[in-house]
């Protein structure tokens, strides 16, 4: 092909791959497929720098050629596979920290960094990146902001866009932008035209670097989990937290089929299940940080409500200490990583619907019920607390999902659909930590109306030529 | 049978393929130096299921998948699938399918043919080491415990003075021992390492024939290649003979105080070799010696996080530029600590790390010897 011999010629041969064994394993993420179901790209790109990037775009422009951009490939809805072929960027070869300011506790980094590379260089400094997805080993600054996934310490810090004060882009017409407000941590002015990129998916353009805002690394985490009778009850105790002025670091609310997901630890470790009691249906892991003394009162205050809503403290230590593992520590017994252990026959699928704080138990009996009209196996509901000091939450609403069969993976998908749709109805939204890629693209307009328009009018700016991850958000032929 | 083809890994690789968690690439420390996804483990194992489903031909890069690694055991490290059998396996199906074996590695296994060492030694020069030493030759039923020395140490001599303290050692230690001399076989590890597998299941089987004629009970081995190996052969073959390692003779000794250790005020760290540490599973014991020798400091990455001195599986034979970038990435991280000395316990290891300028590199052996030995003088 010809732009691969202009890719070459601009990048030398040792930035390209092209071995059919090579492209083959960038053709899919970590979302619920076959194995037959591969999208390998013509040509993995692997560049080094900003300018890379932009011959890059600038040889996919001049020849209409699609252009994907990936980091780790852990999406669970396909966002980063090369649906349309075309040439992929593989960023995780950009992944220097630019510079590191300790007095303004603010990072720059390139896009391909690891939130665990960008957390290892700054944790000499007494700082951290607070937004943690449970693949924040793999999952990149670049993809966090593309994707705009989830993080266990939302209801303090809040997502990527909570953290991010700058980013520079390559648009799809090769141009280099930088979008944002530099060190400050808010702007009245102009557009928001950074806050585009959270979610966008590579839509717009190829995020090259970022600079995140930092926060002081608390000198004390305590975990706790409390039972309640119902999920409701476990918002109105956290709405209640508020009030009282505790300081939440970490609250997720799980039903309780999903902690048998979560404590594969405990498993691995004592051979039985966790176990919890009888009655109750609902659990709420919640973290406290900062001071000794200070994490000690808001916990000892906030165990003491509970009491007002019928709660009951986890006692049992290694339940609670299994569950954090799995969401955070990431400290499982060598050789037994929860996720291919658990998922030996069957994979973690999910839909990530955001409904209204008052209406999570409802919509979770929904959950079930789809879940069991197309006949999937049932792992649970999370609702992570996303949003600073606030009980907004995300969804995770989980089945497994056979990889292995073609007609699992297709109920799956209409699951998927179902539950995202379904919170329309909800008066809620679509997505909180997956983004809408090509599954969500036939049905945005039930979301965005009107507006969607518009949308598409911004994705024309930014992408004149609609070479930018096609086929995600809109359907190609209308990008 | 020790091994399994790569077809009975498929169900696994599908494993993978479904999960693509990714976790292995963070701690592969070939990924982490080339980036290159095929030879992370999630994209080797994405590789081989493409390979058996007949989605591409082997091409080169098929060929530097399964040989562009250590098999330092990482990867299983973080994971519940047996990855470094699947790479293993990956190489001899290759090989079976019409590879050539690469020319560094036929070279390698020529040699373990014709002189029982993949070093072109005769023979004999297992005995080297042995001289004025006056430690008893195996003989059926005079022995309970064979030391086994392993070819590399015996075979070069700035590896000679760590067997000689290892046999001064268990001398000390009222450790009734003998030795096979130049008759020690070789174990087999680069055998298996580099997809051989029908010449290791022979010469597997050749070994405990012999172990077992000298009515051997236990066989305490120098190298960690050797100790995985023969493990892994007493297990499959069935035998009853115990395979433990030097450190786990010795360190026992010295936490119960039967062997007495002068400490250092030095500050050192410690170099898990993979074999001992993550594929072996022997994390304290090199630790208790080293902490009761030395002002003992770890390295970030230690125990099972431990990093691969670059030398092993082939890698250093045939990719020798990527085996020294690895070598120079560990001696930053044994210098990031402070500590002055690098210690560690495998040959290979050692020789690797010396290439690299600006660290003392010092055996675990060596270094109890002379603490033993300090701890006497007045």
């Amino acid at each position: 092909m010809k732009y691969i011999s202009e890719l070459q010629a601009v990048l030398g041969d040792e930035k390209l791959l092209t071995d059919p064994a090579e492209l083959y394993v960038y053709g899919a993420d970590w979302s619920p497929r076959t194995s037959d179901e591969i999208h390998p790209p013509d040509v993995v790109v692997q560049p080094k720098t900003t300018l890379d990037v932009q011959r890059i775009v600038e040889v996919a422009y001049a020849n209409g050629i699609p252009v994907t951009a990936g980091g780790g490939l852990t999406g669970m809805l396909g966002g980063a596979v090369s649906l349309y072929g075309g040439i992929y960027i593989d960023t995780t070869t950009m992944n220097s920290i630019i510079e590191i300011d300790p007095k303004n506790q603010t990072v720059r980094v390139q896009a391909g960094a690891t939130l665990q590379e960008v957390n290892d260089a700054v944790n000499p400094y007494g700082l951290w990146l607070p937004h943690q997805p449970e693949s924040k080993w793999v999952s990149t600054v670049g993809a966090a902001i593309a994707c705009d996934n989830d993080s266990t310490f939302g209801v303090r810090y809040g997502k990527i866009l909570n953290c991010l004060l700058s980013v520079e882009i390559v648009t799809g017409s090769g141009e280099i932008l930088e979008l944002g407000h530099r060190k400050a941590h808010f702007t009245s002015s102009g557009y928001k035209l950074k806050d585009l990129m959270a979610g966008s998916e590579g839509t717009l353009g190829v995020v090259t670097e970022a600079t995140l805002k930092l926060e002081p690394i608390p000198e004390t985490r305590i975990v706790e989990m409390l039972v309640f009778h119902r999920m409701g009850s476990a918002v109105d105790y956290l709405s209640r937290l508020l009030r009282a002025g505790v300081g939440i670091e970490a609250a997720h609310i799980n039903c309780k089929r999903r902690l048998k997901f979560y404590t594969h630890a405990y498993t691995a470790k004592f051979g039985g299940e966790a176990e919890i009691p009888a009655w109750a249906e609902a659990l709420l892991a919640i973290a406290f940080a900062g001071d000794e003394k200070m994490a000690n009162a808001q916990r000892d205050h906030a165990i003491a409500i509970a009491a007002e809503f019928d709660a009951e403290l986890v006692k049992e230590r290694e339940i609670v200490d299994s569950w954090w593992a799995s969401k955070y520590t990431l400290e499982f017994e060598p050789f037994k990583q929860k996720w291919p252990d658990v998922q030996k026959a069957k994979k973690f699928g999910a839909a990530d619907p955001g409904v209204p704080v008052g209406r999570l138990e409802e919509f979770y009996h929904k959950f079930v019920e789809v879940a069991e009209k197309h006949k999937l196996e049932i792992i649970g509901m999370n609702a992570y607390l996303e949003h600073p000091n606030s009980i907004g939450f995300s969804l995770s609403c989980a089945v497994f999902v056979d990889y292995r069969s073609a007609d699992e993976i297709r109920r799956f998908r209409l699951f998927h659909d179902e539950l995202s749709k379904l919170a329309i109805e909800f008066d809620g939204t679509m997505s909180t930590f997956m983004s809408d890629t090509h599954q969500k693209a036939p049905y945005l307009e039930l979301e965005h109306g009107r507006s969607l328009v518009y949308m598409r009018e911004i994705k024309r700016l930014f992408d004149p030529k609609g070479i930018m991850n096609p086929g995600k958000k809109f359907p190609r032929e209308e990008g | 049978m020790t091994t399994a083809d790569l077809e009975e890994f498929e169900d696994e690789l599908e494993t993978c393929f479904g999960t693509s968690c990714g976790f292995c690439e963070r701690g592969c420390p070939v990924y982490q130096a080339l980036k290159v996804r095929t030879l992370s483990m999630k994209g080797r194992n994405r590789t081989m299921l493409g390979l058996l489903k007949k989605r591409f031909e082997i091409t080169p890069s098929v060929v530097q998948a399964a040989f562009e690694c250590t098999l330092c055991g990482n990867c299983d490290r973080w994971c519940a699938l047996k990855n470094t059998d699947h790479t293993r396996a990956f190489r001899e199906y290759l090989l079976k399918h019409g590879v050539e074996p690469m020319k560094e590695h036929s070279s390698l296994l020529a040699s373990v043919k014709n002189y029982g060492n993949p070093w072109f030694q005769p023979r004999s020069a297992r005995n080297k080491w042995l001289k004025g030493q006056d430690i008893p030759k195996a003989a059926p039923g005079k022995q309970e415990v064979l030391f086994f020395a392993g070819c590399t140490s015996a075979v070069m001599k700035p590896l000679v003075p760590s067997l000689v303290a290892s046999a001064k050692l268990l001398r000390r230690a009222n450790v009734n021992f003998a030795v096979m001399g130049q008759d020690e076989p070789c174990c087999g590890s680069t055998l298996l390492r580099v997809g051989q597998t029908e010449a290791f299941e022979m010469l597997e089987k050749e070994n405990f024939d012999k172990f077992e004629a000298l009515g051997v009970k236990k066989i305490v081995t120098a190298c960690p290649g050797c100790y995985t190996t023969l493990r892994k052969s007493a297990e499959s073959l069935g035998s009853e003979i115990e395979i433990v390692h030097i450190t786990q003779e010795l360190a026992e000794l010295v936490k119960g105080g039967d062997l007495k250790v002068k400490r250092s005020s030095e500050k050192m760290t410690y170099h898990d070799p993979c074999h001992l540490g993550r594929l072996g599973g022997i994390l304290d014991e090199p630790r208790e010696i080293v902490g009761a020798a030395s002002d003992f400091i770890e390295m970030p990455n230690h125990g099972y996080e431990s990093r691969c001195c670059g030398a092993g599986a082939g890698l250093q034979s045939a990719f020798p530029k990527l085996s020294r970038e690895l070598a120079s990435k560990k001696i930053e991280e044994a210098k990031s600590t402070g500590a002055t000395t690098l210690v560690t316990c495998c040959p290979f290891c050692e020789t690797q790390l010396r290439t690299v300028p600006g660290m003392r590199v010092v055996d675990l052996m060596e270094l109890l010897l002379k603490a033993t030995e300090d701890s006497n003088k007045p």
